[in-house]
């Protein structure tokens, strides 16, 4: 109680009342804590959505049999595919591929039907664009997906060997081998637009006291600097909260993910990570000299965090040097604790790596930003 | 409107009557909400005038720049330039305010030329324009310089040379010398003066009733209107008093003598520095009358001069008349005892060096609790970064510094809450109201919670703001930001205060208060350390050092700084000033000339022989000297005096 009165008596509680209060005022920090988020949140959401209908397939098939003709219905029936074309040849195939004008090719051998009715594996081609990597993932993941189920209306279930298989589908990925795709876009781009918003708000708060020139001000008060930063930290670190919640209203609500796990659990590690976006930002606060700075130096730092991240594109698909890189990166833990929460049902125990890694970054850029706040002036 | 109208031989546009006004206001007004800035605002300013508005802070004058310049509309009322409405008249205009309008990151040259492609000068007129207006102003050597390295004096010279590169016909000049040097001030005059020769209409506002002398007409604005308008004579000759120049062995208390005395020949008395300015409908009755009072109280005289008055005594006689002095409180004092101790700051051998650049060398300073110490010189000179230094914002590169009797970490919590700063720039929160800037103050200095009502109450009345607690700080004036800023700085009782340009653009009534706070908390034992640009200010300190590229010059008492000075000091009335100031900066050393309001100030050796050749030369180029009578150095005058020879050296 003691304790509670002394803290609200305080340089601290002076402190945090002020920011609370030129916050409120600033509409644009209100304004770029909502509509940013829930829009980024929306785009990315949706945009990268593997649902996808309508890709265009080329066939050709040299088989023209009932079961190549059987195999390309599976592949249209659920809109999924179109085949806009069919040709003469593979090369004339690899041709359409090439100029963009169909996503995938479908390549039927004359043996086909033949091998089928032997009871042999009968390989098919697909060739995928792979200059749209997304799209080439999902055409992929579909292609297999599909031959594999046509593959169960024919064997006589239960077989128990998948090996022999009717069919066997080899994918060739063109200009762009060895890609995976995921359901997994929404938790990465909250941890994105997280990083985003949290190092950008905070950055912009710090600097618009140098910008204005009232930091010397303050520093010469008897207020610490790590009451100063204190202050800036805790109402943006509330404001941001409602960010996660915001964004996992959204999540729950357009894009119906099941948070699976305990959610005050995700809040609290949500919370944990949101002081390692204040802490870069307050940093890059200190690197800057103005407003401009500090949001070209945020680019600098967080594409790279977002890129390692495996948020948008998968860390499996970065060479071993920038997969080890990515240890480095804190969006990358986030990520991975918000998609164990959000899609599985995991506790600490499979975490714990992820939250260490976490706390570590947190106390390294809140300790260096309160270490470079007060000596800069100099 | 005018008590008088203006008399058209004093105005004299160099053009032919027949032409345009450069600028007509019929009526003018703006409202912003409830508040009306300008209530009904005339005027016509002809080409090639000097036009002055002075006033008080808030009295509607950057609002009236700012509708000139096309920056606002005005709510009603007739605005034109040039004949033209203000927008259209945009590319004839400049327009320069107290904020410097400079790219930072651009150099001298580059900043001009920029200003100068913006308004499409050809490139020979450019080549021939850009160095003679850096050399009239004496920034010719930093042409490769970064804008933002310049000291603020340079800055508004060189913004100045900007508005002037395309050859304007109106400059605007909304207090462009707030925060400059005496010297840099005079050399910005001295170039407004010559390109107004060439045909340019100047308008201006200062804070520095000395250059509104320079005008030929000066508009006294209040609440909104014009309360007087004419040349200086008009203005002066409007009081129907003389001015009696008393200089006694103690200001305040002499002050306060004649002030008891109710005597009613006493019409006004105003402190200036080290003298009081008594305003007496009749000088020899009035003289007496002083010397009867101080004689009753037995404060010895120095001296009695008979005078017009200035136009600053016409400014403060007739605000006081308003009822705007602004009220002077005490200030709740809470603390009990005298900090321990006697010295509150000494520095030994203190250096800063930034990169190869010297910013500070070798300063000795001592200041005792309940001493006020001037730290005096040139934009640029080092004072802010000594200050820093002081107060442990800035680590210095060697040397030795005592704060409050701590030496080794001078940014201890307990260290800083025994220390008041208000800095050079915005020390308040823009984007918070009064009241919340002040609690917070209040709050994160650890004034307790029960004094805060009381001590925030005082500043609000101090400057006259109750009621408009609520207010956004952003939208008070600037020189009622810095009255705040002060108020903050002090709420919490500080053992030394660092003021730094305390009273840059604040009005010449509310700074008189400003100083009478000022000298209170010294009277408390508070030690003071004060820098400014307004030198009769500075006379209210009882130590002084004056700083010249980084080293302190000279040090002592104000009497003592004065007394140091070289020579015999001449005051001169002639038919052109300028003119003269011109020929005879040319003929003596820089040094010895200046220009004071409208008078020459001239320093001889030995006036009695130098005085007939001095005549000779202004009278082979028509210029006639009224009179020229020996007078005491000002501290403005040894300001002056020190750092021109300094920087010849």
């Amino acid at each position: 109680m003691n304790f509670l009165r002394r803290l609200f008596s305080g340089r601290l509680w002076a402190l945090i009342r002020k920011e609370t209060q030129q916050i409120l005022r600033n509409k644009q920090i209100v304004f770029l804590l909502l509509f940013p988020p829930t829009v980024q949140l929306l785009v990315f959401g949706l945009a990268l959505n593997p649902e996808v209908t309508g890709l265009d397939l080329g066939v050709a098939d040299y088989s023209r049999s009932a079961d190549s003709r059987e195999l390309v219905a599976a592949l249209v029936e659920n809109d999924v595919f179109q085949v806009s074309t069919f040709e003469e040849s593979q090369a004339a195939l690899g041709d359409q591929v090439r100029a963009g004008r169909i996503t995938a090719g479908l390549v039927i051998p004359p043996d086909f039907s033949q091998e089928l009715s032997e009871n042999q594996a009968a390989p098919v081609q697909v060739l995928v664009d792979g200059v749209d990597a997304n799209t080439a993932g999902i055409a992929q993941g579909y292609v297999e997906q599909i031959v594999n189920r046509y593959n169960q209306g024919l064997t006589t279930p239960p077989s128990g060997q998948p090996e022999s298989l009717p069919i066997e589908t080899q994918v060739t990925f063109l200009y762009n081998p060895g890609l995976l795709s995921s359901w997994f876009f929404v938790p990465g781009v909250i941890g994105v637009v997280l990083t985003l918003t949290g190092s950008l708000v905070s950055s912009t708060t710090v600097i618009r006291e140098k910008d204005v020139g009232t930091l010397e001000q303050l520093l010469m008060t008897p207020a610490a600097g790590w009451e100063i930063l204190m202050a800036k930290i805790v109402p943006l670190f509330v404001l941001l909260l409602g960010d996660v919640l915001l964004a996992s209203a959204l999540a729950r609500l357009v894009f119906d993910l099941p948070f699976r796990g305990n959610y005050l659990l995700f809040l609290g590690l949500s919370a944990l990570y949101l002081f390692v976006c204040i802490g870069l930002g307050i940093f890059l606060a200190t690197l800057a000299e103005n407003q401009q700075q500090v949001v070209l130096t945020s680019f600098f730092f967080n594409v790279p965090l977002i890129q390692l991240s495996g948020a948008i594109a998968p860390i499996e698909s970065m060479p071993p040097f920038f997969r080890h890189l990515s240890f480095f990166d804190p969006l990358r833990h986030y990520v991975q604790i918000a998609r164990s929460l959000i899609l599985k049902d995991v506790g600490i125990d499979a975490l714990w790596v992820n939250i260490l890694a976490l706390a570590i970054f947190a106390i390294l850029f809140l300790g260096v930003s309160i270490n470079r706040f007060r000596a800069q002036l100099s | 409107m005018s008590a008088f109208s203006p008399e058209q031989t004093v105005v004299s546009p160099r053009t032919s009557a027949e032409s345009v006004p450069a600028i007509t206001l019929q009526n003018l007004r703006k409202s912003y909400g409830n508040l009306e800035a300008v209530k009904g605002l005339s005027v016509v300013v002809q080409p090639g005038e000097i036009f002055g508005l002075i006033g008080p802070d808030g009295a509607g004058k950057t609002t009236t720049f700012q509708i000139l310049a096309g920056v606002m509309e005005a709510t009603a009322g007739e605005v034109s330039v040039l004949g033209k409405p203000p927008r259209e008249a945009r590319l004839n205009l400049g327009y320069l305010t107290q904020k410097f309008s400079l790219y930072t990151d651009l150099s001298v040259m580059e900043n001009l030329r920029y200003s100068a492609g913006l308004r499409r000068v050809p490139d020979a007129q450019f080549a021939k324009r850009a160095p003679y207006l850096l050399q009239q102003v004496g920034l010719e050597p930093f042409g490769d310089r970064r804008a933002g390295q310049l000291s603020g004096g340079m800055k508004q010279k060189l913004a100045l040379c900007c508005a002037l590169i395309a050859n304007p016909s109106v400059l605007l000049l909304d207090e462009p010398t707030t925060g400059v040097d005496p010297v840099s001030r005079r050399e910005f005059w001295d170039l407004l003066t010559a390109v107004a020769a060439e045909g340019v209409t100047v308008v201006a506002a200062t804070p520095y009733l000395d250059e509104a002398e320079r005008c030929q007409r000066i508009a006294l604005i209040y609440g909104g209107e014009i309360q007087q308008l004419g040349s200086l004579a008009n203005l002066r000759d409007s009081l129907g008093l003389q001015r009696l120049e008393v200089r006694a062995g103690d200001v305040a208390t002499a002050e306060q003598a004649l002030q008891a005395s109710g005597a009613p020949e006493f019409v006004d008395i105003q402190t200036f520095g080290d003298r009081l300015d008594i305003l007496v409908p009749d000088a020899a009755q009035g003289e007496q009358r002083v010397r009867d009072t101080l004689a009753q109280h037995q404060i010895p005289i120095n001296s009695v001069r008979q005078d017009a008055p200035t136009l600053e005594n016409v400014f403060v006689n007739r605000l006081r008349q308003q009822g705007s002095d602004p009220p002077y409180i005490s200030f709740p004092m809470k603390h009990a005892g005298k900090p321990k101790g006697d010295i509150a700051i000494t520095t030994q051998g203190l250096e800063k060096v930034f990169g190869t650049f010297q910013a500070v060398k070798g300063v000795d300073l001592t200041i005792r609790y309940g001493e006020i110490y001037g730290l005096l010189g040139a934009n640029g000179a080092g004072k802010t970064t000594v200050i820093k230094m002081l107060c442990g914002l800035l680590p210095p590169t060697s040397g030795h510094i005592e704060l409050a009797g701590e030496t080794a970490n001078l940014s201890r919590a307990d260290v800083r809450s025994r220390i008041g700063y208000m800095s050079q720039k915005f020390t308040l929160y823009d984007d918070l109201t009064i009241l919340q800037n002040l609690t917070f103050y209040c709050g994160v200095y650890g004034v307790p919670q029960r004094l805060q009502p009381e001590k925030i109450n005082w500043v609000l009345e101090t400057c006259g703001l109750q009621g408009r607690e609520h207010t956004l700080t952003a939208s008070l004036p600037g020189g009622w930001k810095q009255r705040v800023a002060f108020g903050a700085s002090v709420m919490h009782e500080p053992d030394i205060l660092f003021l730094d340009e305390p009273t840059s653009g604040v009005d010449p009534l509310a700074r008189r208060q400003f100083w009478r706070l000022i000298r209170d908390f010294a009277h408390r034992g508070t030690a003071i350390l004060v820098t400014t640009h307004y030198l009769e200010e500075a006379e209210n300190c009882h130590n002084m050092g004056f700083m010249v590229a980084g080293e302190v010059v000279a040090q002592g008492s104000p009497s003592d700084i004065k007394g140091n000075q070289p020579g015999q000091l001449v005051e001169m009335q002639t038919t052109q000033n300028q003119a003269a100031s011109d020929l005879l900066k040319h003929r003596l050393e820089p040094w010895r000339v200046s220009i004071f309001g409208d008078r020459l100030h001239i320093v001889l050796d030995n006036p009695d022989q130098e005085l007939p050749t001095l005549r000779q030369w202004l009278q082979a180029e028509d210029i006639t000297i009224h009179a020229a009578e020996p007078i005491p150095f000002s501290l403005e005058d040894a300001f002056i005096g020190i750092v021109q020879r300094a920087n010849v050296d």
